[in-house]
């Protein structure tokens, strides 16, 4: 207590310094007697529980129209959650409408990589473009940090909503290739469009 | 003779249909989708024969099936003998309790008396209680001969919780006895006929105490401290697997069902609608002939108890489910304490009304 005191001239993060101090416990809170008689506070707590248990059953036979559900589970396999933008998924590589990767093998996310998940084989094209002739990613190693689609200049790389099939029997099976990480740039645009509105190199 | 005999066997293989083949394996659904509905979840919903669900009611049988083909483990150290035979205690004591509780009044038919009824002990009550404190036998046997320190110490728990609370429903019987006079189940069931008659509004103050006993007695939530899972793993069962495990279960999913039929039958008019007595009912349905009306009102008035009974199933579920458990010196406060006073207070007060008649 006195050391936060002490250093409540920088607040942190914008946090007010009062909300960082340690809630004090409320030991020995005195019981009005209808606390003490218990049974009341029993029937208040079994007409709520009642409360969620008819019109859970309710809307269990008969779901009711237009208004939401109040059990909101999610049957996985049969239903799935839309999700954010701001979920990173896993990386894929960004291609443009011929069909080509807009990649330009500049080695920034192989490098950046903190994991050295990231192993990319820089090439010439005719007239002078430069591409990744093999950009292999080892989903075994990824981190899911998003440093790549950061760093990357050509927002060629970005973290994808894709979560499933990301875990394999077999290691081998998830090194991932170029052709199996291109995805068509209409697929990824939400991302995009929220990516240049965090990261400082689109925003400055 | 045979009249006899036959009738006794379809009571016994009713009350068996009901209680094991019913009761019990629909309990372990109704307590996982009823705590999910309660919590806004869905519940066991998986398990579906050809992509059928039925809300879950497979679920049962493939536990059945999983509990059936698993293996029977006895722990290294153990007492065998006692560690196999503890399961069987403690169940056993629940399906017997059954035998003495009325679930119907008594109908001519066929020129047969018919009391519906498998044993009509005129010390009924008592039997009720010398079971259920014998049943306290299969959780402390069960854990001292697991040979593990958390089924030790659930034993041990459930040994001093059941006793404690055993004495506090004993003397909270004694309300009961006084204002019906008698310790036959039927006949304390068949003199609830007037509805201002029934239990409830005779002893209200013993009704809530019973209750909570009943609860406390089973050793379930909010007194499952002989099991707590939050402490002792799974209390005295923690070394038991397969079928012994669910024998446990069993037991007290059936005294769930007994702790029903006892309240029904003590405080809530058995197998009585309100304000219908069974004479009205056999004028009601004298249409189908007398034989027709007995069996008429032989069906109404077990629905009608299967009903309550069902009704205090749910709410002992609700109670479970709602409340958050003792710790272990709190259960042995309120058993003592709280309400040791307040039964003999009762008692008292009972007898106070039962002289000024």
């Amino acid at each position: 207590m006195a050391d936060l005191d002490s250093t409540n001239k920088y607040p942190v993060m914008g946090i007010s310094i009062e909300k960082l101090k340690p809630k004090r416990v409320r030991k020995n809170i005195e019981l009005t007697l209808w606390e003490r008689l218990y049974i009341f506070e029993i029937v208040r707590g079994m007409t709520i529980t009642t409360k969620h248990f008819v019109v859970n059953m309710f809307g269990f036979i008969l779901p009711p129209k237009g208004k939401k559900r109040a059990i909101i589970t999610v049957y996985y396999p049969e239903e799935k959650v839309t999700l954010p933008p701001a979920y990173r998924g896993r990386p894929v590589l960004v291609m443009r409408e011929n069909g080509t990767e807009k990649c330009v093998a500049c080695g920034l996310c192989e490098s950046i990589c903190p994991a050295s998940a990231i192993s990319i084989i820089a090439e010439e094209r005719e007239n002078g473009e430069r591409y990744p002739s093999s950009y292999s990613l080892d989903m075994s190693r990824c981190v899911y940090c998003g440093f790549c689609e950061e760093v990357c200049p050509k927002e060629a790389v970005v973290m994808s909503a894709e979560y499933e099939g990301l875990a394999k029997r077999d290691r081998n099976s998830l090194h991932y290739t170029k052709e199996m990480l291109l995805r068509p740039e209409k697929s990824v645009k939400d991302r995009l469009e929220y990516i240049r509105g965090i990261y400082s190199k689109c925003n400055y | 003779m045979v009249a006899e005999l036959t009738e006794s066997i379809v009571k016994i293989l009713f009350i068996f249909g009901v209680n094991i083949g019913f009761f019990s394996p629909i309990l372990g659904w109704v307590e996982r989708k009823q705590s999910a509905l309660m919590q806004d979840r869905v519940g066991a919903n998986r398990a579906d024969i050809c992509g059928f669900t039925i809300i879950g009611l497979f679920h049962p049988i493939a536990d059945a099936i999983k509990v059936l083909t698993k293996e029977d483990f006895i722990p290294d150290g153990a007492d065998r003998l006692i560690h196999t035979i503890a399961p069987f205690i403690s169940l056993t004591p629940a399906i017997i309790a059954f035998a003495v509780i009325p679930f119907g009044g008594q109908y001519d038919l066929f020129g047969h008396r018919v009391n519906l009824i498998i044993a009509d002990l005129d010390v009924g009550l008592l039997f009720i209680f010398a079971f259920a404190s014998l049943a306290s036998f299969g959780a402390v046997l069960g854990g001292w001969a697991s040979n593990n320190n958390w089924s030790f110490l659930g034993g041990l728990r459930a040994s001093a919780q059941m006793l404690s609370y055993e004495v506090v429903m004993g003397l909270n019987i004694i309300g009961v006895i006084m204002v019906y006079g008698t310790l036959r189940l039927s006949e304390i069931g068949a003199m609830q006929v007037d509805f201002f008659n029934w239990g409830i509004f005779l002893q209200p103050v013993g009704f809530v105490l019973f209750f909570t006993c009943a609860i406390a007695e089973n050793k379930r939530a909010p007194f499952d401290v002989a099991e707590a899972e939050s402490e002792l793993v799974a209390g005295y069962f923690t070394e038991y697997s397969g079928m012994k495990f669910v024998m446990f279960w069993m037991g007290e999913f059936l005294e769930i069902v007994t702790i029903g039929g006892l309240v029904t039958t003590m405080f809530f008019g058995a197998w009585h609608l309100p304000f219908v007595s069974d004479l009205m009912l056999l004028d009601f349905f004298s249409f189908a002939g007398p034989n027709g009306a007995s069996i008429l009102a032989i069906l109404v008035n077990i629905t009608t108890f299967f009903a309550k009974v069902i009704f205090f199933i749910w709410l002992q579920m609700t109670i479970r489910w709602t409340l958050p458990r003792f710790r272990y010196d709190q259960v042995m406060r309120l058993g003592w304490k709280m309400f040791l006073p307040i039964v003999l207070i009762n008692i008292f007060i009972t007898g106070l009304v039962l002289l000024a008649k």
